[in-house]
């Protein structure tokens, strides 16, 4: 049996990889993908933790919810992204920077 | 007299005042100037016709007296008015009869004058002022008008105002009449409290206050107030400094010499007529007043005056300088007149010098104005007004020559002329009251006798230099050129004094004063007859020795060979007039400039010192401020405001609009609070 804690390190490590991307990329794309990985570092915790609920199986059911909801905010995402794109001619997210004052 | 009478002398003497100062009044208001004289003449014409008339009918009458209310202090009111007896007409008629004939006469002297409208204004205001004086019935506007007269004649004396000698001059005489204003102010306030009252009838009358008012064991006592005795003496004296300083009587005569830097028309006008004449009229106006101390001092005054100025005139050069010393001589002759009683006298000789003073002046005047024109024309350069210059001009000026001989045998006082009758009037007066007094006082009348005769040879030497002989100037300036006499604007004027200087207008009879009108109408009526043999004597005395006198002078100056030894010590005594003048300038005009200047200095360092240093400590005291203003409490506001600026500039630079880095700001704060809770919970 595969012990908890080689999940949440691989978890820990799909979260850095996710934040990096997030963080750094050029393109709102990767950064979109970025997100996905934090995601489902946190999906995969869920799904680990839920050996300590083997009756209701709560940590499975509420990945599975959460991988639903995370197609969904992807579909938004890509939606906002090809506005951005429409917008401005780019999609590289350090040169959108009209919030500035 | 009926009830209607008085009241229209009086309303006619008012016109009379008003009638020159209507001139004054066009001058100051008209901008047109031309046509002055003819309104300056014709209002002195018709005054002078309303003062013969006036005069006419009430000379030897009832005095008149009118009166109205002036103004109330508390419980005492003011009454001025118009008095008209004896000697205010006689006064009238003189004033305005010589001004009427100057006025005609400056109508030519004066004629090339760019200011000439301000000559005839000042000239109205002057007759206006003197009317004023001699009509005025209380001491109130009598001094009113006698400040208006020192003022007028201080506008004439300076009329030529560009020239410094003329305003130093103007000035000079201003000064000195202040110094015997003070006089009569005092003697006024001495009067209002004795007596309550300024009315001259009141005070002075035949039963008026001043008479009824008694000495009684060093108390002087009126009606209703009492003081000691002295203050009566000072009264007196305080008064007759009026009349000193009015009538150029020693010690404050100097000015009147100084004053011939004016038209010689208002020389003769002014400081030989009238103005000096106002200091004998308000001596015989206020005569009761003067107590024995009182008229010693005027017959002192007098007499020291007439012989001073006579022995002055001996060596002067300048023509109106020796017609100023004979007219401050005749007129010591005046006070020394009052002085011994005799008002009638001074009033007589007042009035006869006035007419042959006057003359003597135009005919001066003729001379310089001749002259004058001479020196203009041909462009040469010598003092017209000094009698070395001239020299046997009888035959190119005839009308000025014998009208100037008739007013000069006047002022000697040969027979058949005025001055014959006023001057004999006053010396027998003074023989007789030496008569009555210790044998000191002899000295008074002989004196007097010596200064008639030094009168003599001045004069004689003015018109024997003048008029007789060789013309000096000639030798100086080789080319031949002729003097024309004066226009007849000049001439009629100078005949008509001239016939005024000879007896029949004084006197029925040539030989004999006491039968002269102006004595005859006042008092003094028992003098006046013939009770001694001084009435015989001392006229045939003096115009014996006079003519001899004459003589002498002829032989010095008309023949030639006689030389005067002109530089020794008596020679220079008189010719610097005394030394007066630099008495004077040491006395008084020395310290007051120094004090003048000590107080400058004081004004200059320490009053401006202090304001200048407050002002200095006012500029550091704001200097300060302005610097605290600038670099504390600006500076504060400013900095703070800086440090507002430069945080926001620090704090926009967190605002870079980028997405990213507000994940990682926001990642650096969880975690930092993440590394925070679990160190805490460490420790």
């Amino acid at each position: 049996m595969i012990p908890l804690a080689h999940f949440l390190i691989i978890s820990a490590i799909l979260f850095c990889i996710g934040l990096y991307a997030v963080l750094s990329k050029k393109n709102a794309i990767q950064v979109l993908i970025g997100i996905e990985f934090m995601l489902n570092a946190g999906i995969l915790n869920f799904v680990a933790f839920s050996k300590y609920d083997r009756i209701n199986s709560g940590g499975q059911v509420f990945a599975l919810f959460a991988i639903v909801l995370a197609a969904a905010s992807v579909a938004v995402a890509l939606a906002i992204i090809l506005n951005v794109y429409k917008k401005y001619n780019t999609i590289d997210p350090s040169k959108i920077n009209e919030l500035r004052d | 007299m009926e009830a209607v009478e008085p009241q229209k002398y009086v309303l006619l003497a008012l016109v009379a005042v008003l009638l020159p100062f209507c001139a004054f009044i066009r001058l100051l208001l008209a901008k047109n100037t031309s046509g002055s004289a003819f309104y300056a003449i014709t209002g002195i014409s018709l005054s002078f016709i309303i003062s013969i008339f006036i005069f006419s009918n009430t000379w030897n009458e009832q005095f008149i007296h009118q009166q109205v209310d002036w103004f109330t202090i508390g419980g005492t009111t003011f009454r001025v008015g118009i008095l008209i007896n004896n000697l205010s007409v006689l006064m009238m008629v003189l004033v305005t009869g010589i001004s009427l004939l100057v006025h005609v006469y400056s109508i030519a002297y004066m004629k090339k004058d760019p200011l000439i409208h301000r000559y005839w204004g000042y000239l109205g205001l002057f007759c206006a002022a003197m009317l004023l004086l001699v009509m005025a019935d209380n001491l109130l506007v009598l001094y009113m008008a006698w400040e208006l007269v020192g003022f007028s004649s201080y506008l004439l004396i300076g009329f030529w105002f560009t020239k410094d000698a003329a305003s130093q001059a103007a000035r000079k005489a201003f000064i000195m009449n202040r110094i015997g204003d003070i006089g009569f102010l005092i003697g006024l306030f001495i009067l209002y409290t004795q007596f309550g009252t300024l009315d001259i009838q009141k005070l002075f009358g035949q039963d008026g206050l001043v008479l009824s008012a008694t000495v009684h064991s060093d108390l002087w006592i009126s009606s209703i107030n009492q003081m000691p005795a002295t203050w009566l003496t000072i009264a007196g004296i305080a008064f007759f400094m009026g009349a000193v300083a009015k009538s150029a009587q020693f010690p404050l005569h100097t000015w009147l010499p100084d004053a011939m830097e004016g038209p010689t028309s208002v020389s003769s006008l002014i400081h030989a007529a009238t103005m000096v004449a106002a200091g004998v009229f308000l001596v015989a106006r206020i005569f009761p007043l003067f107590n024995d101390t009182v008229l010693l001092v005027i017959t002192i005054t007098g007499l020291f005056t007439a012989l001073m100025a006579a022995t002055i005139a001996l060596t002067q050069n300048d023509i109106k300088r020796i017609l100023a010393f004979s007219t401050i001589s005749q007129l010591g002759f005046m006070m020394l007149a009052m002085g011994i009683g005799a008002v009638d006298g001074g009033i007589f000789h007042l009035a006869t010098h006035a007419f042959f003073k006057c003359l003597l002046f135009l005919a001066a005047g003729a001379l310089i104005h001749a002259l004058a024109h001479l020196k203009e024309k041909d462009d040469l350069d010598f003092d017209i007004q000094d009698i070395r210059n001239m020299g046997g001009l009888r035959t190119l000026m005839p009308v000025t020559f014998y009208t100037m001989l008739v007013a000069s045998i006047a002022l000697i006082g040969l027979p058949l002329t005025s001055g014959y009758l006023s001057k004999d009037a006053i010396l027998i007066r003074a023989f007789e009251w030496a008569e009555s007094k210790a044998l000191i006082f002899t000295i008074v009348p002989y004196t007097a006798l010596l200064v008639s005769w030094l009168t003599a040879f001045y004069i004689s030497r003015l018109i024997f230099k003048v008029f007789f002989g060789k013309w000096r100037l000639q030798k100086g300036f080789k080319n031949i050129f002729t003097l024309h006499d004066s226009p007849a604007e000049m001439k009629y004027p100078m005949i008509i004094l001239a016939v005024c200087c000879l007896f029949p207008l004084f006197s029925s009879n040539p030989l004999l004063f006491e039968t002269s009108w102006i004595l005859n109408g006042f008092h003094g009526t028992n003098s006046l007859q013939r009770v001694n043999a001084y009435h015989t004597i001392i006229p045939a005395a003096v115009n014996t020795i006079s003519i001899m006198v004459m003589y002498i002078c002829y032989r010095w100056y008309v023949k030639p060979g006689y030389s005067i030894a002109n530089n020794n010590l008596l020679y220079r005594f008189s010719e610097n007039q005394w030394y007066f003048n630099c008495i004077y300038d040491v006395l008084v005009v020395k310290p007051v400039n120094t004090f003048a200047k000590a107080i400058f200095w004081f004004e200059r360092k320490v009053v401006d010192g202090l304001v200048n240093l407050t002002g200095r400590a006012g500029l550091l005291f704001s200097a300060i401020s302005a610097w605290v203003d600038e670099y504390i409490i600006d500076a504060a506001v400013n900095n703070l405001a800086l440090l507002a600026k430069k945080i926001g500039d620090f704090t926009r630079h967190f605002q870079t609009g980028r997405v990213q880095h507000y994940l990682v700001t926001m990642l650096l704060f969880v975690l930092t609070v993440f590394v925070l809770k679990y160190f805490s919970q460490l420790l």
